[in-house]
């Protein structure tokens, strides 16, 4: 069927390519632009089911309603792993901000006065 | 003065005020330079630290293991005189012995980081679970092999300067073992083994990182390598 190799080559494109140029503004454009993509469609598909149930029957889905769903689905996806990777930048970014503070006000161990560490008590 | 004073020990240190004091003063007795990075513990780590004789330092929230030792790497590599670096666990696993031999090799052999290998000779006193799971770990990643390790989530690692000014762990989390050996391939840095040998006490094993976690590192190296 010709749907099976669109979704999962659709699919395997968008992951490589995403998870490769992720964080740049183009992608980020692209985001955009894809939803705004898909917002449309959803709305003409409301608007002419009929006309959706042609192009499921061309790309070999039974339904038009099966074909949104598919649609859905590798849209939900995307926007799993775009929420990931933003959650994983802002932990690192965190991270770093939390270092900076823990650099800054670390504590050396106590000195003695002659300037030598303080003899472990045990 | 002692022979090891241009050497760093880095411990990670999450709740581990049972241990850490006797694990630091017994390698202090050696290494006199020594940080643990208290990961925003919820214990008496902090006081115990103060008492131990080690420098501390402290995120104000917990971020991982991975971001500890980053932490305590960008700490130890600011400090004059420092040309060695040792990752060393606070809970008690790790030998002083086998730092000694690992910074001993690396003062006389062209390298630039040793990794503590559990699976040289005999691996008898390694759980069997650890033993198998440790195993496919190194068998699915065709860089360790390339590289010729066989214990990639070995937490004892010495290295030089130039890999302490370099590295720059972004897992916070447990996967930083299997990012280290990524920026190693990346960077070319010369890399061999030392046999070390694991202490498993009934608190390490306690407090050691479950097989579950696995999925969780798996996952964070997946999604992390396919964007290097």
């Amino acid at each position: 069927m010709i749907i099976q190799i669109l979704l999962i080559g659709a699919v395997l494109v968008l992951m490589v390519f995403f998870l490769r140029n992720h964080g740049t503004t183009r992608t980020a454009a692209g985001v955009k632009i894809g939803f705004v993509l898909f917002i449309l469609f959803g709305v003409l598909a409301v608007l002419w089911p009929d006309a959706l149930t042609v192009v499921a029957d061309f790309v070999g889905v039974g339904r038009g309603t099966d074909l949104l769903l598919y649609g859905l689905v590798v849209a939900f996806a995307f926007a799993m792993v775009n929420t990931y990777l933003r959650f994983k930048e802002l932990e690192l970014r965190h991270a770093r901000l939390a270092r900076a503070i823990a650099i800054q006000s670390a504590e050396p161990p106590a000195l003695d006065h002659e300037g030598e560490n303080v003899p472990t008590a045990s | 003065m002692s022979d090891y004073d241009d050497v760093w020990l880095i411990v990670p240190v999450y709740n581990e005020a049972q241990v850490i004091c006797d694990v630091v003063q017994k390698a202090r007795l050696t290494f006199p330079n020594i940080v643990c990075v208290d990961d925003g513990s919820r214990d008496a780590s902090v006081s115990e630290i103060r008492k131990s004789g080690a420098h501390l330092v402290r995120h104000p929230v917990n971020l991982g293991q991975g971001a500890s030792l980053q932490t305590g790497i960008e700490y130890a590599r600011a400090q004059p005189g420092a040309r060695f670096f040792v990752t060393f666990d606070a809970d008690g696993q790790h030998r002083v012995e086998d730092v000694v031999r690992m910074i001993d090799r690396l003062r006389q052999e062209p390298l630039d980081i040793l990794v503590g290998t559990r699976f040289h000779g005999d691996t008898s006193h390694i759980p069997w679970i650890k033993r198998v799971v440790l195993k496919t770990v190194v068998a699915l990643s065709p860089r360790t092999r390339r590289m010729k390790l066989t214990d990639a989530h070995n937490g004892l690692r010495a290295f030089n300067k130039t890999v302490a000014d370099d590295l720059d762990i972004t897992i916070n989390g447990m996967g930083h073992a299997s990012e280290i050996m990524a920026i190693i391939d990346h960077k070319g840095w010369r890399v061999a083994e030392e046999k070390v040998t694991i202490i498993y006490t009934e608190y390490s094993m306690a407090k050691g990182q479950s097989l579950i976690n696995g999925v969780n590192i798996l996952f964070d190296s997946a999604l992390r390598s396919s964007r290097r």
